[in-house]
């Protein structure tokens, strides 16, 4: 792949300034030098070695060695047998010791010396109780290391010295370290991150660290010593800024650079005044960014280093011992390929800081760089500033051109959802298309490139996005890129999308094309990013569903990678737990937890909150660890599983014992039973008798306490006049009993016995004698039932049948069916709400208790009681739900009053007739909505199988019906 | 007072995060670090009678829905997905409804009171609350965002039980079709939020603020109709606080429950809303019962008396917290550090520590 690289000056009002790009106006946009590609490396560690000519590779699987500068792209790969994943692997860095290096993997860290063969394992520092997270070797002492752990501590090593560190730095904190750095300039001070924090030793004075610097608000991922100044640092943090500190001065950062997404690392450029950093992108979706910042200027950076299509895991400085001006750096990205970037004088110059600078604030013109949305694109493009700069790369020359700004789209540096289209844009003047495919970067992201055929001057490219393939054809007219010859586009077939999608598309694509060519420029590649662009749009604004497919595109990244950048906001994990369920029943865990290897309590009492102190794969080199994880393993103690040991799973028990649920029945706590539950009687034919045999039945549950309770409810019941049915009346007015008994049913729900509560409610609910017909009927009756009958009871008493007049035996029928269906008749209404008269509960209170009475019927569903429960809710008032739809009413033929049941009751005839039969219907009918026709279900559905319009009338009852229905909904 | 009804070896491979019985007490649902949810007979101690996997990451929570809608489970997890399980037997099980919409590890989930229908609201570390709709004739769910609900994360999220008509007025003019739905979470911002859903959007009802670190859970009360709401919230800043409304739902009063010796994570209210459990970070278990005269007391399991009556030391303690009824924010964090581990409550025989029973 050629490098190309776009350097764009900005505009500078037309005056002739144009002999080098003013160092403040430009952003270069830049692609790697050299690449190699290891598709099966799963390395997770890098390191370039002293002399510059090796890179290391380390992962689980194995340790290699890429030669840089050779173009063979050969590893030497040494297998390696570890369970787990090396967490970070440092050349040494002084001279001396140049083929020594340190590989980290759990809790040790090997001391590795490559022979000309292979490496020499010399020796194990073992030390640390978790995980190592960082080594940094000390830059005068060749001798000297350190590192830091999970486990808080920071130990140096002295390498004459193996079997323990030498000092052993304490940060006294909860939260494990998580990169550590001698200073560059003496080697006398050391930093460690802890979560946001910093902590500064100077290894003179002691292992007290001599600062503390609250440095983020997040977790802090990279520390880098100034190369130059003793004192000054850079750190990278998950809450998206980089920051310079003195640590002098440790109040306040000096300097910040601020993006839109954790930065993973940050380190200084060894020459000039510059700083690179790495955006790891949320969730993601967005750039995998490697930016250079001048030091002097944190609004935005001098240049972006774009190819790499996922998360970047490391960098390193590639020493360059013979040139003072040019640099090389080498990234190792989680796409599997190693890239070499220069950075050369041109760019280190413009990190210096400039004299106007500080007039002269410049902000970038990103909005060039945004998705080309057809309208926002056409924006007035100002003067072309002819001014070039010849920039050779090692690798061959490449054109590097201006490109026109406009100053009016000015903003902050900032990312967006998908800009990694935006950034490789190439510029070109008319060129031969052959110049535009060789120029055409072939390893964009969604897009595969089919054919490139310069000569039939045509392309194809396959391009997947969100979860949708397109297969485009561009044919190119002789005279492209001219003003009026843009590419025919041309979706072919195998694309999935449908036509008024790929319309769209293919607007988008034209809109783009035109903008290119009109001013005699290339387009291919614009169009193709703006494509994948539109594409991935389409696919987010269809919704969740189809995004998921959009997250799975990277799903290394999904999986892993961000979720545990993430972590540090994840509540820690809730190793017991408490849950009632609606019956009373209690379920209760709780695991001890190892504090040793779990988690970091020996600092303090308190369970850390989140979730990323006890996970050490919040660090990167256990990412991939976490993502690939064997199944068996346990999630949090992954350096316990020793490989090779059989019984994974028996060396969780022996540790944490399996977790065992107990399930506890608490009802009686809440007073509330199920075998009393079935035993209450409701029985209202002598209420005094039913509330002697509920206390008994409480007697027998040991519940003595409610016994008097229920005594004292059998004297309300019992009438002080008895057989005096003409003070009938005078019984329920009395103020004593109705608010006793009020205030006992309110003392036992607040108090939370709401089974006392609703049987006392239940019981003296609204009583039979109500309206002035049914008392007179019921002064006919024999007199022992006067005040107990019940039309609500479900089975009437025999002696009622036998010695009641069929019209009143009429009427408790009709009362009783009343009680819990729907049908509610004017005259019911009027016996119910007369019946509050001779009720013990005053009608106010009504909707409370039903409300109770609702709340118990719904343990005794709970308890499957459903009997119970429906003898309850039958004490409830009547609450019809509300209708939803279309409900039919049928209208009496004589009495013409609307009807909801079958038949009118008062004109004892049936209210609707099938059209079809001409017999009444009782059971489910349907009719038209329009005409109103109708009549049984069954001879409805025969008759509309075969013909279309009503029996009756004609009308077009099928149509016009669910017209009215849409018309509805 | 408390029996032990069953012991359950839920054999995990990993952590389990939490644990519930479905509405009738028959059925265990367990979920785990190891990324499985495990069903079991509660009444009967053998091996799982299903085990249900779908989920790539520790899986945090577990919530059953009303028995109305069939035995429907939901499980939310690290990786970022909410599954919604049916099943037709206890061991027979299928994947209803996966929702992966949100960014990052989802905390919580509930399920709606049964009168809402088919309802389900996430609480994820992304910040949002997802509100998930199923429309049960045609077995299509609508999903509702709160965005940024909290910063930096939601830890928890429970429902209001359906509002009873005001029993002020005359119940048939209050139908009930007019209940407002709310929900409440408890987020790393240290708030408290009640939500209401006003025409089709959720807007924030109110902000209980009083916690000094990350809410941990939050428990609605279950109503029993009287006209009065409590919500009870824990904390990592090892607080409980018990957070009363009248029927109105306006004017919020807190009182601290306790202190803990460590912080609170998961809180649970009984089913008639008077008996609260309490599990933290030290892993024992306590039940808490508030008296007539409005104070919160530790109760014993084996009696249901009162703990703390026999301990005159931890009287004054409560009374003094009792006292501090508006959400102020400066005496919670004085009294903080004036209370370095209030006396260990382990010395109570009575503890479930270790969630068994040891009085």
């Amino acid at each position: 792949m050629p490098p190309t690289e776009t350097l764009r000056p900005g505009e500078r009002g037309g005056a002739g300034g144009s002999g080098g790009a003013g160092p403040e106006q430009t952003h270069i946009i830049r692609q790697s030098s050299k690449y190699y590609e290891h598709r099966d490396s799963q390395a997770t560690a890098m390191s370039v070695d002293y002399t510059g000519q090796w890179v290391l590779l380390a992962g689980r699987g194995h340790l290699a060695l890429q030669r840089l500068g050779q173009d063979d792209g050969s590893l030497r790969r040494h297998e390696r047998q570890s369970k787990y994943e090396v967490s970070v692997a440092e050349f040494a860095i002084c001279p001396s010791r140049k083929e020594y290096c340190a590989i980290a993997t759990s809790q040790h860290i090997d001391i590795v010396r490559w022979g000309v063969a292979e490496p020499h394992y010399e020796m194990s520092l073992r030390g640390h109780t978790r995980t190592v997270t960082d080594i940094d070797w000390h830059s005068q002492d060749p001798n000297l290391l350190v590192s830091c752990s999970i486990d808080t501590f920071s130990h140096i090593w002295d390498l004459r010295e193996p079997r323990k560190p030498t000092v052993s730095l304490n940060a006294v904190c909860m939260s494990g370290a998580t990169q550590v750095g001698f200073n560059r300039v003496s080697g006398n001070l050391l930093a460690a991150a802890h979560d946001g924090d910093l902590r500064i030793w100077d290894l003179r004075k002691g292992s007290c660290p001599t600062h503390y610097i609250t440095a983020h608000l997040n977790r802090v991922h990279g520390i880098n010593w100034s190369h130059k100044r003793e004192t000054c640092l850079a750190t990278a943090s998950q809450d998206g800024t980089v920051k310079y500190f003195d640590v002098c001065n440790p109040r306040r950062a000096e300097k910040i650079i601020t993006t839109m997404s954790p930065v993973w690392r940050a380190r200084y450029t060894p020459i000039g005044n510059g700083l690179v950093s790495i955006v790891v992108p949320h969730l993601g979706r967005g750039e995998n960014s490697l930016l250079l910042w001048s030091n002097s200027k944190q609004t935005d950076p001098i240049c972006s280093f774009v190819g790499h299509t996922d998360v970047i895991l490391d960098f390193a400085w590639r020493p360059n011992h013979e040139s003072s001006t040019e640099i090389e750096l080498v990234t190792w990205s989680r796409d599997r390929t190693l890239r070499v970037w220069k950075i050369d004088d041109n760019m280190l110059k413009l990190c210096e800081p400039s004299a106007e600078e500080e007039e002269s604030r410049f902000e970038p013109d990103l909005s060039e760089l945004r998705v080309p949305t057809p309208p926002e694109f056409l924006h007035p493009r100002s003067i072309l500033v002819a001014a070039s700069l010849p920039i050779s790369t090692g690798d061959g020359a490449c054109s590097t051109l201006p490109m026109a700004r406009s100053p009016s789209f000015g903003g902050g540096y900032y990312r967006r959802e998908e800009p990694h289209m935006a950034r490789s844009l190439t510029d070109q003047p008319t060129c031969s298309l052959h110049h535009e495919f060789s120029l055409l970067n072939t390893n964009m992201p969604h897009v595969e490139v089919d054919t490139l055929d310069a000569i039939k001057r045509y392309a194809c490219f396959k391009i997947c996005a969100g979860g949708h393939t397109v297969i485009l054809q561009v044919t190119f007219a002789t005279s492209y890129p001219s003003p009026s010859a843009p590419p025919d586009f041309q979706l072919c077939q195998g694309t999935t999308l449908s036509s008024e999608v790929s319309g769209i598309l293919l607007k988008v694509l034209r809109c783009n094309a035109l903008q290119r060519v009109k001013k005699s420029r290339t387009c291919l590649e614009q169009c193709l990013r703006a494509l994948v662009g539109a594409m991935k749009k389409k696919v987010a604004a269809v919704g969740g569903a189809d995004r998921s497919q959009l997250l799975l595109q990277s799903p290394r990244l999904e999986g892993a990678l961000s979720s545990t950048l993430h972590d540090a906001c994840i509540p820690f994990p809730r190793t017991s737990g408490v849950h009632f369920n609606a019956t009373g029943m209690l379920t209760t865990f709780a695991q001890p937890v190892n504090n040793k290897r779990l988690t970091l309590r020996q600092h303090s009492a308190l369970t850390p909150r989140t979730f990323s102190a006890i996970n050490g794969s919040g660090l990167l080199g256990n990412v991939m660890a976490t993502a690939q994880r064997d199944a068996n393993a346990s999630f949090y103690l992954q350096e316990r599983m020793i490989s090779g040991k059989p019984g994974k799973q028996r060396a969780i028990r022996q540790m944490n014992g399996s977790p065992v649920v107990h399930v506890y029945d608490t009802s009686s706590m809440l007073h509330i039973s199920r075998s009393m539950a079935r035993e209450f009687s409701l029985d209202k034919l002598n209420i005094a008798e039913t509330c002697r045999k509920n206390g008994e039945i409480c007697r027998q549950h040991g519940r003595l306490d409610l016994v008097p309770v229920w005594l004292l409810a059998e004297l309300i019941a019992t009438p002080q006049v008895p057989h005096e049915t003409l003070n009938e009346l005078l019984f329920y007015k009395d103020p004593f009993k109705k608010s006793l008994l009020e205030s006992l049913i309110m003392h036992y729900a607040s108090s939370g016995d709401i089974q006392t509560a609703v049987l006392l409610a239940c019981l003296f609910d609204k009583c039979p004698t109500g309206g002035s017909a049914i008392m007179d009927m019921a002064s006919r009756l024999p007199p022992q039932l006067n005040s107990q009958i019940s039309p609500y009871h479900t089975v009437l008493p025999l002696d009622v049948k036998s010695s009641s007049s069929s019209n009143t035996w009429q009427q408790l029928k009709q009362l009783r069916s009343n009680s819990w269906s729907d049908s509610l008749d004017q005259e019911v209404k009027q016996v119910q709400s007369d019946a509050y008269a001779c009720s013990l509960i005053r009608r106010a209170k009504v909707p409370l208790f039903d409300q109770f009475k609702r709340s118990y019927a719904e343990i005794l569903f709970g308890w499957q009681l459903l009997s119970k429960r429906a003898l309850i809710l039958k004490h409830t008032q009547n609450m019809p739900p509300p209708v939803q739809g279309v409900e039919f009413v049928t209208e009496c033929g004589s009495c013409a009053k609307p009807k909801r049941t079958p038949k009118c009751e008062p004109c004892k005839r049936p209210v609707l007739f099938c059209v079809l039969c001409r017999l009444p219907v009782k059971g489910a009918a349907n009719a038209c909505l329009a005409c109103g026709h109708g009549g049984h279900m069954d001879h409805m559905m025969q008759w509309f199988e075969k013909h279309q319009v009503c029996a009756t009338c004609g009308c077009k009852c099928l149509e016009r019906t669910s017209e009215l229905l849409a018309l509805l909904s | 007072m408390v029996s032990l009804v069953q012991e359950i070896d839920t054999e995990h491979e990993d952590m389990v995060h939490h644990a519930a019985l479905d509405f009738y007490g028959l059925l265990l649902a367990t979920c785990s670090s190891d990324g499985s949810v495990r069903i079991f007979h509660s009444r009967k101690n053998n091996k799982a009678l299903a085990e249900l996997k779908g989920h790539q990451g520790p899986v945090w929570q577990v919530a059953w829905a009303h028995p109305k809608f069939g035995n429907i489970l939901a499980s939310c997890s690290y990786d970022r997905k909410v599954i919604v399980w049916k099943s037709t037997t206890p061991r027979d099980w299928i994947k209803l409804y996966e929702y992966s919409n949100h960014d990052s590890s989802v905390n919580s989930v509930d399920f709606a009171p049964s009168e809402y229908g088919l309802v389900l609201a996430c609480a994820s570390s992304d910040g949002s609350i997802s509100v998930l709709t199923c429309n049960t004739e045609y077995g299509v769910w609508d999903a509702k965002k709160i965005p940024n609900a909290h910063t930096i994360g939601v830890n928890a999220i429970s429902w209001c039980p359906a509002q009873a008509p005001d029993p002020a007025f005359d119940q048939r003019v209050t139908s009930r079709s007019t209940a407002v739905k709310r929900l409440v979470s408890g987020g790393c911002d240290n708030l408290v939020k009640i939500w209401r859903e006003d025409n089709d959007r959720w807007v924030e009802e109110q902000r209980l603020e009083a916690h000094s670190d990350w809410v941990r859970d939050v428990a609605w009360a279950p109503s029993i109709g009287l006209p009065r709401s409590q919500i009870a919230t824990a904390s990592q800043d090892r607080h409980v606080i018990v957070w009363s409304s009248n029927s109105d739902l306006t004017q919020w009063t807190s009182s601290v429950l306790h202190t803990f010796d460590d912080a609170v994570w998961s809180i649970s209210w009984s089913t008639t809303g008077n008996i609260l459990a309490v599990t933290g970070g030290d892993n024992n278990v306590t039940l808490w019962k508030e008296n007539t005269e409005g104070q919160w007391i530790r109760i014993n399991y084996e009696s249901g008396t009162a703990i703390q009556s026999k301990q005159p030391s931890h009287l004054p303690h409560s009374h003094s917290q009792q006292q501090q009824q508006a959400p102020q924010q400066q005496q919670h964090q004085q009294q903080a550090p004036s209370h370095p581990g209030p006396s260990s409550d382990s010395e109570h025989s009575s503890n479930l520590s270790n969630s068994q029973l040891s009085n």
